[in-house]
């Protein structure tokens, strides 16, 4: 299944630049590195474990702790799923790549193998971040043996399999059907966003089925005692039940069969995908740099072509231009932005055929009431500000301009305006997640209207924030030397250094949420005082040090 | 009617020296002023060092040491002044590829402040004579090669800049177009304006200069006008293999 032409295609895509490889080869690029990682890992850590902790002890008191592992695993992959289906979607389909391998005698299973190796491994990422704290945490106050560490090792390698294998099983099927001769790159972003709704829809069609099968047995399954319930949380991805079997047994047989099964099913998905490959991936890919769209303009037309607009007006509608239409930069700095916002829909949709019952209403109760406007505009404008820095729009904004920023260089605009502009770029597209996220509250969630217009309001503080920490990062250490635009945003550490950025913003609002939680007043407060002093101190930084910087880039 | 035939000087530059952070010295001590109403061809082999020394002067790089003054206007003290002096086509064309052809044009005539009215009959002038009007709503993707390196000629001399800097322009075009952009040089100069353009080959330079400099290595080994240029090397045996090597280059 894994021949040595598929072997070593994954070893030149990630020569190439492709997955996690980034170079730090400037004493800058390791200050900024050690800086970001150094301060806010640790710190998110310590939130997360302290989240662990809470839930496993809570566990513990029902004898149920091990369901801390299927939780783990399941949230673990749909996570995997969701920004794995972004990764194939860009990589399968919109990675300048493809163009050079087509010529290559390499058969599509070859292809899709090695860009799927490579996609696992770029996932390893998450669950280093979500899924290894949890099975240490475990490991440790269990005082599991060292088999049980072995067993958690071979799961942290197959875990990504199964939900990446599904993404692109969608992907593939949804891209061999968009293949239209005319506007084929128009139809594939279409393509690629049928098709993330498709997955996520299916996966949550899953759940709610594996939800309602198992309302009936869980006080039966209670009653069984230790571990039992981990079996009902785990339907959401089927293979994580052997997964978490495999962990919570690894002392008797039964762990070792179930891990068994586990890595049986895994191959068992890979080779099926790269069959399935073989039938449709070339057909889905083949003329998609062609560029259509002819209409003639003649003489006499030309006048109405014309327009005038300020330069900065100018600028910015050009980058927006440049987001939209390249497929790469649509879905991982535009779209990305949008689908954030829908996620808080998919709650709705699980819940049983009553709406009046279960959780979501007593929710729903809870949003109305007086005492908690102060914790939703908390919460909501920790969600815009981790939205806002994962969209990276500002946090590649340098980067994309590649080889062409000479450019940016020799025209006569200053480097300030030019830095405006792309800010400007940054704050509408994340603004944009904004609204469509208090829409959505207002109309679904049924939040109070004037509550929606506070936060329309104030959501425009936390935008600027991260637009500003984005286009600093870039401007310190931005990637230009690349020859797809799937490197310029997809392997660019700046996106991953905003998200982090974003999230310890996001959690400093959680925290001023939590301390201030007896007045809604003092809540939103001293949150738009906190998030308009850090962007007066960003705000300076970016046009003292930021121009400068710009200023010395060599292009 | 005196101050058509005096010579100003229009490029400036005074021990210009740049290295590549990979330690290649591109550019060495170079000195040169180039006048106005001249075509100014810049000759040497691959890796001489000619598109460090345009990049410097467009503002693109920063120099290591020295000076360099475009209409007397100094580039690392105002930059934005000096670079509105200047219309620049660097040597690849794949740039914008995303826009439309006009949405290119109206960017560009936007950046450097162009009227509505003179960008309507800039545009329309220059689209007829390289025949580019009918595909300007495509997207430059679309566009063919010298295609590009021509929706790219336009957009730089959309407002009217008395510096012509162009990096290997010839390469890419075909004989009409190439045709064009010649003649379009030569009118640029009967204004009393500069073009200053970069080439590998000899034969383009004898062919539309008026004075040329020679790069090698970073260094300046001429400058002068061609008759000028063969007495030179004839004199210099040791340069003449290399002029040859040049001469060479042609076929
Ligand atoms: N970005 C860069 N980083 C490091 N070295 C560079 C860079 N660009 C050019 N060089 C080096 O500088 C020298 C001069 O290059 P330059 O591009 O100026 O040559 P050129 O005369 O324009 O050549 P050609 O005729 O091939 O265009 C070469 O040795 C080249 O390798
Ligand atoms: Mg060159």
């Amino acid at each position: 299944m894994m021949n040595n032409k598929t072997w070593a295609l994954t070893k030149v895509l990630i020569k190439n630049g492709e997955g996690l490889s980034f170079k730090l080869n400037t004493k800058k690029a390791w200050i900024l590195f050690i800086a970001i990682i150094g301060i806010t890992i640790p710190s998110l850590l310590f939130g997360y474990i302290k989240f662990i902790e809470l839930i496993y002890h809570s566990l513990a008191t029902i004898n149920q702790q091990g369901v801390i592992l299927s939780w783990g695993l399941a949230i673990n992959s749909i996570m995997i799923f969701i920004f794995g289906m972004f990764y194939i979607i860009s990589s399968f389909y919109f990675s300048g790549d493809i163009e050079n391998f087509l010529p290559l005698p390499i058969k599509p299973k070859q292809i899709v193998g090695a860009k799927f190796l490579v996609t696992v491994l770029y996932e390893y990422l998450i669950s280093a971040f979500i899924f290894l704290p949890i099975l240490i945490y475990y490991g440790i106050y269990e005082s599991a043996g060292l088999l049980y560490y072995i067993y958690g090792l071979i799961v942290f390698a197959l875990i990504p399999i199964l939900p990446i294998a599904f993404g692109a099983l969608i992907v593939m099927l949804i891209m061999r059907f968009t293949n239209f001769s005319r506007y084929r790159e128009l139809f594939k972003i279409i393509g690629g966003v049928i098709a993330m709704f498709v997955g996520i829809g299916l996966n949550f069609a899953f759940q709610s089925f594996a939800a309602k099968l198992d309302q009936n047995t869980i006080g039966e399954l209670l009653e069984l005692g230790n571990n039992s319930l981990s079996v009902v949380t785990s339907r959401m991805f089927p293979t994580v039940r052997w997964a978490a079997q495999a962990l919570l047994d690894y002392k008797i047989a039964n762990g070792l069969t179930n891990l068994l099964i586990f890595c049986g099913l895994s191959a068992g998905i890979y080779i099926v995908l790269l069959y399935f490959s073989e039938l449709v991936y070339f057909k889905g890919v083949v003329g998609l740099s062609e560029s259509s769209a002819r209409s003639v303009v003649l003489d006499e037309d030309l006048g109405k072509l014309l327009k005038k607009n300020s330069v900065i007006k100018s600028y910015t509608l050009n980058e927006l231009r440049i987001l939209f239409r390249t497929p790469i930069y649509f879905l991982n700095c535009v779209l990305i932005n949008i689908i954030w916002p829908l996620f808080i829909i998919l709650p709705l949709l699980i819940t049983p055929d009553d709406p009046t019952q279960g959780d979501l209403s007593m929710l729903l109760e809870l949003l109305r009431e007086p005492k908690a406007i102060g914790m939703i505009i908390g919460i909501t404008l920790a969600a815009i500000t981790f939205i806002g820095g994962s969209n990276g729009i500002t946090a590649t904004a340098i980067s994309r301009e590649g080889k062409e920023l000479h450019i940016k260089k020799h025209i006569p605009v200053s480097y300030r305006h030019q830095i405006t502009a792309k800010v400007l770029a940054g704050i509408v597209l994340s603004y944009i997640g904004v609204v469509i996220l208090i829409l959505i509250m207002i109309f679904l969630y049924k939040l109070p209207w004037y509550l929606g217009l506070l936060l329309l309001v104030i959501g425009i503080l936390p935008t600027i924030l991260t637009s500003f920490t984005g286009i600093l990062l870039d401007l310190y250490n931005p990637k230009l030397d690349w020859d797809s635009e799937q490197k310029a945003v997809k392997q660019n550490i700046n996106v991953l250094y905003n998200i982090l950025i974003s999230t310890a913003a996001a959690a400093l609002i959680g925290v001023i949420t939590y301390v201030f939680k007896s007045s809604a007043v003092l809540t939103i407060i001293s949150i738009i005082v906190l998030i308009s002093l850090l962007d007066l101190l960003l705000y300076y930084l970016v046009y003292t040090k930021g121009t400068v910087r710009f200023k010395e880039l060599e292009g | 009617m005196l101050l058509r035939l005096e010579v100003i000087i229009v490029i400036y530059l005074e021990n210009v020296s740049k290295t590549y952070s990979g330690g290649v010295k591109a550019n060495d001590q170079i000195s040169l002023t180039i006048p106005s109403g001249r075509i100014f061809g810049f000759l040497g082999p691959n890796g001489a060092g000619k598109t460090t020394m345009i990049k410097l002067i467009t503002g693109i790089l920063a120099v290591d040491s020295g000076r360099i003054e475009v209409n007397g206007i100094d580039i690392a003290k105002q930059p934005l002044a000096a670079k509105k002096q200047i219309g620049y086509v660097p040597d690849t064309p794949n740039m914008f590829l995303r826009l439309k052809g006009i949405e290119y044009l109206n960017f560009m005539a936007d950046v450097y402040d162009v009227s509505l009215d003179e960008r309507q009959v800039r545009i329309a002038d220059l689209c007829r004579r390289f025949e580019m009007t009918k595909v300007l709503k495509n997207p430059i993707q679309s566009y063919s090669q010298g295609m590009r390196q021509k929706i790219v000629i336009i957009g730089v001399l959309l407002h009217q800049p008395s510096v012509w800097i162009l990096d290997e322009p010839m390469t890419g075009l075909d004989p009409h177009s190439s045709y064009v952009l010649k003649e379009m040089m030569r009118e640029h100069v009967n204004n009393n304006n500069t073009v200053f353009f970069s080439t590998h080959v000899l034969d383009v330079a004898e062919k539309i200069c008026d004075e040329i400099a020679i790069i090698n290595k970073g260094k300046i080994l001429f400058t002068g006008d061609m008759a000028e240029m063969r007495e030179h090397f004839r004199k210099n045996e040791s340069l003449e293999k290399f002029f040859l090597e040049l001469t060479h280059d042609e076929q």
